[in-house]
């Protein structure tokens, strides 16, 4: 019941939560100390786990009829989500501090907060997808409300993209029910389909826009850019592992025999993902679309290492998915901080930064470090392990993803010689750099995590390789 | 029948009573009354008509709807006319032979030629023409084709007969394209699209939100066995019709630029979804599904055309520019149209998603996979024209505000039809009896 109440609670308080505190600003206290709460109840939750398979959190608005249950069970993968999850809610309400108009901001990353843990905690089907589409509306109006110049269009265009290719999804889980008489995820064999291939590319190309792959990523850069900083580290970071982690329970836990079949789409979308991207922000000059594109390109990696549809590789993807959630995060903050200071999106406007604000620097280099894998961060483990992974599952040839990696050392290293250092622009000249302290906080925060499992990923490691130890038990994965 | 009694006498009563506040009271407490002896399965028995337990719940939505209605109006004439629509609904939902069919869908349509010819302009007047003249063609051929199934040799005292000729087949198609020109079916829609944008408001709504509903259900009621039994031939008709209305009425909401003009062609565009009942009646989730969409769409169409009534104070007219900064002067109304809104489009946790979602399901259930897809890219499609609602409501800046202020009691009305939206989008055993 509790879990319930944890899902609801704020789907339907926040309205009340906007009203009732408009005139005050205590709104993004009580956010925080939520987000903090949901943080204990994950942790909590991952210390009573089973080892292995799910565990039953209640059965609620049973419709036996349409198999329509709201089953709340979680296993490893899913409360290691809600960690994340909860993480980064935190530390974006820190990052949105010193927001203006915010009662409703922090109302509807309330709202959000409850539509997510609804999206992990839930086996059915049908109210996966429900939650699924429920987390589409504070998107929205966060975006539309709180964005840049360009906001609406880009609002609208995130919704309706997102939202079509849902309809793929909510296709597929029909056919799956027609086929099987169930909505229950944990109930579903894949042997009994009768269109295993239409149902496996109609689920697959629904995520797939998620995540994104190429050539489904076009709605991320305008979403991205437009969005508010913080609001880009949520789509980042919560939005898109929503996508992953779809592709892995729905896709390939799902279906392991047409995923067999079918990997090498994976594959190739990730590949072409990885380089196009990279290509993109490379090509870039716009500082917040380039953050956009090697998030794609980082994307790109994950569903490489998914399809080898190994032990290794699915362990090798959450890490990275984790990784990635903690490095691109810092960089679209502190872009947006450029931004809001500098007026400018463009890096010809900017250059020197170092010399006025020496610390905002050092983290944007260090995060840029760990975008491009360098060693004693988490983006250099994590494209290691997926470079391991993938060598072993498909042969030598998989080593041209290191290219990637070339090509994100050059866009990284690129930008920061045209924004970072260099000589001191005009504008950067007449610009006051202070940032508030609960922000430059939460900066701090993601470069500590960067380090510390960059150098040390023992722990991590063995949370995540639980998650999959546990399904391996379930079959059907190698 | 008791609901009808109780409403026809309150109905006949509302004539003399002049006291506004006196006249909502009586009609309120006669609905409430009417809720009591439905839910208590209290019915008078009479030849020609029949209540099954999805009828007894729509009929204490459509109670519960209206209750909200009357409670935010204020004209007793308004009054009157709803509570005589309220009645012959009844009589339409509990008949169960073809001649109190339609009798009783006669008794709707000439309730709905007056209450639109309560007309105050130029403009009024054009709608409620359109719709007359709509209006009795479809008579005429409703009773061309009650003919025809006579002269088939079929007693209109009794359910659709089962031995049907190819002559009595045609006969039952003619009374249904009749029945659709009211159900805004594509060819015979041409007249919604004006005559709902050119009303008034709360007439729109009430046309288009209670009697469309209501008339659905009622049709799927007689005419399922029948499309059953000729099911080759009529779900290819119904589904080819159903494909074109969701379709051209989604395409051409796009298109247009006042708010009540977006909201009847996707009253079209759910009339197009509606059909697709209709088309897989073959699958056990048909007429749960098209039970659901109704009462989800007689709640959610209702409350944004009557919020738009009184935004606009009985005008109409709203252009999409009138409702820009809504957001900012009237945060309460603006969360109810947006949710609304939003449940039309088929966002989920409201009612409209879980109607359209178990409807759909039919459709997969009946074997028609890629109409399914059709159906569900369709409502896709139209979250672009509710979402460009929404937008002008909270991303724009306030301009000119030419909107009217509310008063507590829509807000009241407004909050009964919200939580009816709400309580179906999650409570959804209710409807699987």
């Amino acid at each position: 019941m509790s879990s319930l109440i944890l899902i609801f609670a704020p789907i339907f308080l926040s309205g009340f939560i906007y009203l009732a505190t408009k005139k005050t600003d205590i709104t993004k206290y009580l956010a925080l100390g939520f987000f903090i709460f949901l943080l204990f109840k994950s942790v909590l939750l991952y210390n009573v786990l089973p080892t292995s398979g799910y565990m039953l959190l209640g059965e609620f608005l049973k419709v036996p009829q349409f198999s329509f249950t709201l089953t709340l069970q979680v296993d490893h993968l899913s409360v290691i989500m809600l960690i994340l999850t909860s993480i980064l809610l935190i530390l974006v309400t820190l990052s949105s501090w010193s927001m203006k108009n915010q009662a409703g901001y922090f109302a509807l990353l309330i709202f959000f907060s409850g539509a997510i843990f609804g999206v992990f905690m839930s086996t059915n089907l049908l109210w996966f997808f429900i939650f699924w589409e429920l987390t589409l509306i504070p998107m929205y109006f966060l975006i539309g409300i709180y964005g840049a110049e360009k906001r609406v269009f880009a609002a609208v265009k995130f919704f309706l993209y997102t939202h079509v290719a849902s309809m793929l999804i909510l296709l597929a889980f029909f056919l799956l029910f027609k086929q099987t008489g169930t909505f229950e995820l944990t109930m579903i064999k894949e042997v009994v389909l009768v269109t295993p291939t239409l149902i496996w590319w109609l689920l697959f190309l629904g995520f797939a826009v998620k995540m994104p792959l190429f050539p489904f990523h076009t709605w991320l850069p305008d979403a991205h850019v437009q969005a508010p900083a913080p609001i880009s580290v949520l789509l980042a970071g919560v939005l898109l592992k929503m996508g992953a982690y779809a592709m892995i329970r729905f896709v390939i836990f799902l279906m392991p025999e047409e995923s067999q079949k079918y990997a090498f789409v994976l594959l190739a979308l990730g590949i072409i993902s990885l380089l196009y991207a990279g290509f993109m922000a490379l090509y870039e000059t716009h500082l917040k679309k380039m953050v956009a594109y090697s998030s794609i390109s980082h994307m790109g990696l994950v569903a490489i290492a998914m399809s080898t549809l190994s032990y290794e590789g699915l362990s090798a993807s959450l890490f990275e998915m984790i990784g990635h959630a903690f490095i691109i995060s810092p960089l679209f903050l502190i872009a947006g901080f450029l931004h809001h200071k500098t007026s400018s999106w463009y890096m010809k406007d900017m250059g020197g930064i170092m010399q006025k604000a020496p610390y905002i620097s050092a983290i944007f280099v260090f995060a840029g470090l760990g975008a491009l894998g360098l060693p004693s961060t988490m983006g250099f483990i994590g494209e290691i392990t997926i470079l391991l992974s993938s060598m072993k599952a498909y042969g030598v040839w998989v080593g041209i993803i290191v290219l990637g990696s070339i090509i994100a050392s050059s866009y990284i290293i690129w930008t920061m010689r045209r924004v970072i250092y260099g000589s001191m622009s005009e504008v950067v000249a007449k610009t006051d750099f202070t940032i508030n302290r609960v922000e430059f906080f939460a900066l701090c925060i993601f470069t500590f995590v960067i380090l510390f499992f960059g150098l040390y990923p023992a722990p991590l490691f063995d949370v995540i390789n639980q998650a999959f130890g546990s399904m391996q038990s379930l079959g059907g994965v190698k | 029948m008791s609901g009808f009694i109780i409403l026809f006498i309150i109905s006949l009563i509302s004539f003399t009573v002049h006291n506004i506040k006196v006249l909502k009271t009586i009609s309120i407490l006669g609905l409430l009354g009417s809720i009591i002896f439905s839910t208590l399965n209290y019915s008078v028995p009479l030849v020609g008509f029949e209540l099954t337990s999805s009828i007894i719940l729509f009929e204490v939505v459509l109670f519960i709807v209206i209750i909200a209605t009357i409670l935010s109006l204020d004209e007793s004439i308004a009054i009157t006319q709803t509570l005589f629509l309220t009645t012959a609904s009844i009589l339409l939902l509990e008949s169960s032979t073809i001649l109190t069919f339609v009798l009783s869908f006669e008794a709707i349509s000439i309730i709905s030629f007056v209450m639109v010819s309560f007309m105050r302009n130029k403009k009024e007047a054009m709608g409620a023409i359109k719709m007359f003249i709509a209006g009795s063609l479809s008579t005429a051929i409703i009773v061309l084709g009650t003919a025809l199934y006579l002269i088939d040799g079929h007693s209109l005292l009794e359910p659709i007969s089962s031995t049907l000729t190819n002559f009595g087949i045609f006969g039952i198609w003619l009374l249904l394209l009749g029945v659709f020109y009211k159900l805004t079916i594509v060819p015979m829609h041409t007249w919604a699209a004006d005559s709902y944008a050119q009303i008034r408001p709360y007439y729109a709504g009430i046309l288009s939100g209670v009697a469309k509903t209501v008339v659905v259900v009622a049709t799927f009621k007689i005419f399922s066995p029948f499309i059953l039994n000729t099911f080759e031939l009529s779900s290819f008709i119904l589904l080819t019709l159903a494909i074109i209305t969701m379709t051209l009425g989604n395409f051409l909401a796009l298109y247009s630029k006042k708010v009540e003009k977006i909201l009847s062609y996707s009253s079209i565009a759910h009339a197009g979804y509606m059909l697709l009942a209709f088309a897989s009646v073959k699958s056990q989730y048909a007429a749960t599904g098209l039970l659901y969409i109704a009462i989800a769409y007689i709640f959610m169409q209702t409350a944004v055309f009557l919020l738009l009534d009184k935004l606009s104070n009985g005008k109409g007219d709203t252009s999409l520019e009138d409702l820009q900064g809504l957001g900012k002067t009237d945060k309460l109304s603006s969360l109810f149209l947006t949710i609304q809104l939003f449940s039309l489009a088929g966002i989920p946790l409201l009612a409209g998603f879980m109607g359209k979602a178990v409807l759909v399901y039919s459709v997969v259930d009946a074997g028609f996979t890629y109409v399914a897809l059709i159906a569900l890219l369709n409502s896709a499609l139209s979250v672009g024209y509710y979402a460009w609602i929404i937008k002008h409501i909270y991303f724009s800046d306030t301009k000119t505000n030419k909107l009217a202020k509310v008063t507590n009691i829509v807000y009241i009305s407004q909050a009964i039809l919200l939580l009816g939206t709400l309580y179906f989008g999650i409570f959804s055993f209710t409807i699987f009896l």
